[in-house]
């Protein structure tokens, strides 16, 4: 039986490779059977070639690529550099998940609220005696600067939160002691003995960054360059193009945007080889003299201020505009409020958070289940599932993928778009949760079931009776992880679903850039606040579970002492 | 070369782990402290060393000639430390572990002829390229040593740097730290539950530190 299911989870997360692959080579050479494109060529090549504001298109998509991923890990090191170990670590590791939680298109809507040039920081500033009128603003600039900003500093504690379990691995404190006993300040060593174990440890993190920086659509059309778009964007364009005849010039395009990912991928790979392989000297170029500070100088409190400050602001910012009825510029704060938008949107918010939530919680339970099922496979038969097929999902563009798992769904007739929509949810949400539960497994004690085993449960009972109740908090957080990861989807719903199928995430990405900020607020928030909910939810359920635990485990103790404390001797 | 704790005392706001320790190390002499698990042992070294945690507070003084070095951070004080882990750098090979405890001052083939040659007095000079993983406890411990010894410290902290050898090794390598200390003339503070590791000649004190006996 777990055999079988191991197979059906290679087959349902394989799959759609095949499909992704083909549907996007293929009609990249204008072959596409269904629209009557019999005959392969290589115009879409050269069709994409001739567009004028390509060549700028790249360069966007390469610079928020990598420009994103290497702020974002620079920020990282820097504050893991300043804030490891220290006491105020403890801090700055409660806010991770909070922050995680907040999807990047929520963040988005705030980023945008908080620096357009009606935004709250020009309102400061003009309240500050500033006049800004025809101040340069980050939000939809030319350069993508704001579009660069926000997916740093949203990725940064992403990239924190995979660092934890990195720097677990490393003595960190003690290599840190060494190395200041051979004469090297706290930078320096983090520098020359951490960061080359951190980086290599880090890659996949890094590289899952990188592919959604570049290929990141809905942010993108939310903070973005309007004239010209970034890649992914110009894909998008175009594959909503109403002329059918141009789909081979999109998917070339997202041939284009899959490779641009690759080489991506590959700079940042060649990059770490070079500082940490081939240019090795200097991390054995000795101590320099002299640049210590003192004990206590590299306490600096205000440095993960803005990271916080930022996800904050662009919360309050939301709540406010979604409450705000009059709220001019330069005003600090709305004049009059009311709950008028609320109101009017109740009735399509209830529809879409239905859609939203169903879909999460069918993708994350057939996600959850096929992820458990493959960790007890590998426990059982030492061997999980391949590496590339967890890693692909996430450092792939999805939006290539996707084009070509579209296409490949208009060989099969009928309208399953809730089959596909829901499939494609769990392609994406599949890896995330496998991940989420990976380090439990690994951890839990396999002699306990051995234990049980020998007394007399059946393989059934030993995991419902020992394993599932230790493992519960771990599953429960794992469940929020993929739901929060799926209702955060907004290009697998719009491109399976053919648009026929809404949730908040692809109608607040729609409202993003209409004119009433009032609505764009109210569906930005609860965008936001879905996933939120589900972590509360989680993170009641695992304390509930142990406290559950604990107390029967008190009780049967308290039933033991009584029997003891029965008998006289014992008295 | 002299080590002096002078008055030190150390405590949290919770308690006060030992008060007003005083005594010398002196150049070449490894003294030895003793005492049982929890008692502060390796809290002493890392105020020396410099890498208490701030929720300990320290006072008195340990000078090095004459210098306190107590309000030095601990990459100035010039004082190396020896663990129970032998902690080379994992992704360094051999020799490169070796040279990035040279000063700066000796700069490019000359670090790498430096360490080769350090290889080389130890009998070890075929491990050059090879990575910490691929050696073995004993080897790993000696250029764990030498690479302290190269950054040239003032003083020397020993904490248990025998206890995880097993008894051949463990004899072999007291014998090859107490010489090369004892080579350079370097004061050496030694942690230790075992009595087998206090060295002929040498001072132990016990807890409470304040008895002092010669083996």
């Amino acid at each position: 039986m777990i055999r079988a299911l191991y197979f059906i989870t290679l087959f349902i997360c394989a799959l759609p490779f095949i499909p992704g692959l083909l549907g996007l080579i293929l009609p990249a050479f204008s072959w596409l059977p269904s629209l009557g494109m019999l005959t392969p060529n290589v115009n879409a090549f050269t069709l994409l070639a001739s567009w004028p504001g390509l060549s700028h298109s790249v360069l966007l998509t390469l610079l928020t690529g990598l420009g994103s991923t290497v702020l974002a890990v620079l920020f990282c090191f820097l504050l893991l550099r300043q804030y490891w170990n220290s006491p105020y670590w403890q801090r700055i590791e409660l806010s991770l998940s909070p922050m995680l939680a907040i999807p990047h298109i929520a963040f988005a809507i705030g980023f945008a609220f908080t620096f357009s040039s009606t935004g709250w920081f020009f309102r400061t500033l003009e309240a500050l005696g500033f006049n800004t009128e025809g101040w340069f603003s980050i939000i939809r600039d030319q350069y993508a600067v704001g579009l660069l900003l926000a997916l740093a500093i949203k990725e940064t504690p992403f990239l924190l939160l995979m660092s934890i379990a990195v720097l677990q691995q490393i003595k960190v404190t003690q290599l840190l002691s060494v190395a200041s006993a051979l004469g090297y300040s706290h930078k320096q060593a983090w520098l020359k003995v951490i960061l080359p174990q951190w980086l290599p440890a880090m890659r996949l993190p890094i590289f899952a960054v990188a592919a959604y920086g570049c290929s990141v659509v809905d942010v993108a059309l939310i903070l973005g360059p309007s004239r010209p778009v970034t890649l992914s964007v110009l894909v998008w364009q175009w594959f909503n193009d109403p002329d059918l005849s141009l789909l081979p010039r999109a998917a070339v395009s997202a041939l284009l945007l899959l490779s641009i990912s690759l080489l991506i991928l590959a700079l940042i790979r060649a990059l770490e080889w070079y500082l940490l392989q081939y240019c090795r000297q200097w991390q054995v170029a000795g101590a320099h003299a002299a640049q210590s500070q003192g004990i206590g100088s590299r306490r600096h409190y205000l440095l993960y201020t803005p990271f916080v400050g930022v996800s904050v602001m662009a919360v309050v910012l939301l709540l406010l505009w979604s409450f705000a009825q009059r709220w001019r510029f330069p005003d600090l704060l709305p004049t009059s409020y009311s709950l008028r938008f609320w109101q009017q949107e109740s009735l399509s918010l209830l529809k879409l958070s239905a859609n939203s939530i169903s879909l999460a919680l069918l993708s994350s339970f057939c996600a959850l289940i096929l992820a458990i099922v493959c960790l007890e496979y590998r426990q059982k038969y030492q061997r999980g599932l391949p590496a590339w097929l967890i890693a692909l999902p996430m450092i792939l563009p999805q939006l290539s993928l996707l084009f070509g798992m579209q296409i490949s769904t208009y060989f099969i007739p009928g309208n399953w778009y809730w089959l596909w929509v829901a499939w494609s949810h769990l392609f994406f949400v599949f890896p995330y949760l496998y991940l989420a539960l990976d380090g439990p497994w690994r951890n839990y004690d396999i002699r306990l079931d051995q234990c049980a085993r020998s007394l007399g449960f059946n393989g059934w009972q030993t995991w419902w009776r020992v394993k599932r109740p230790l493992l519960l908090p771990a599953i429960c957080l794992a469940l929020a992880v993929g739901i929060s990861t799926s209702l955060a989807q907004y290009l697998p719903t719009q491109m399976l679903g053919a648009g026929r199928i809404s949730t908040i995430t692809t109608e607040a990405v729609a409202l993003a850039s209409g004119q009433d900020r009032r609505v764009s607020a109210v569906y930005g928030l609860l965008q936001g606040m879905l996933p939120f909910i589900f972590f509360t939810l989680a993170i009641a359920a695992s304390r509930y579970s142990l406290r559950a635990n604990r107390s029967h485990q008190q009780k049967r103790r308290a039933n033991a002492d009584d029997i003891i404390a029965a008998k006289p001797h014992y008295r | 070369m002299t080590l002096s704790l002078q008055n030190l005392t150390i405590g949290s706001h919770e308690q006060c782990l030992f008060e007003n320790i005083s005594f010398q190390v002196r150049a070449g002499e490894v003294v030895t402290l003793m005492g049982p698990s929890g008692c502060g042992k390796s809290t002493l070294l890392s105020a020396i060393a410099g890498h208490l945690s701030p929720v300990f507070s320290v006072q008195g003084a340990v000078t090095l000639n004459g210098l306190n070095v107590l309000n030095l951070p601990p990459d100035r004080r010039r004082i190396g430390i020896l663990f129970q882990d032998d902690l080379l750098f994992p992704h360094l090979n051999i020799w490169e572990n070796l040279a990035f405890a040279l000063p700066r001052a000796l700069a490019g083939q000359k670090r790498q002829d430096k360490a080769l040659a350090t290889l080389k007095r130890i009998g070890l000079s075929k491990l050059s390229d090879k990575m910490p993983t691929e050696i073995s406890g004993g080897q790993r411990a000696r250029i764990s040593l030498m690479r302290m010894l190269l950054s040239q410290p003032h003083a020397v902290l020993l904490d248990e740097p025998f206890s995880k050898l097993d008894k051949v090794l463990r004899s072999e390598f007291r014998d090859f730290v107490f010489t090369e200390l004892t080579r350079q003339q370097i004061p050496a503070l030694m942690v230790s539950h075992d009595e087998h590791d206090i060295p002929v000649g040498g001072l132990a004190l016990h807890w409470p530190w304040h008895q002092r006996d010669k083996r």
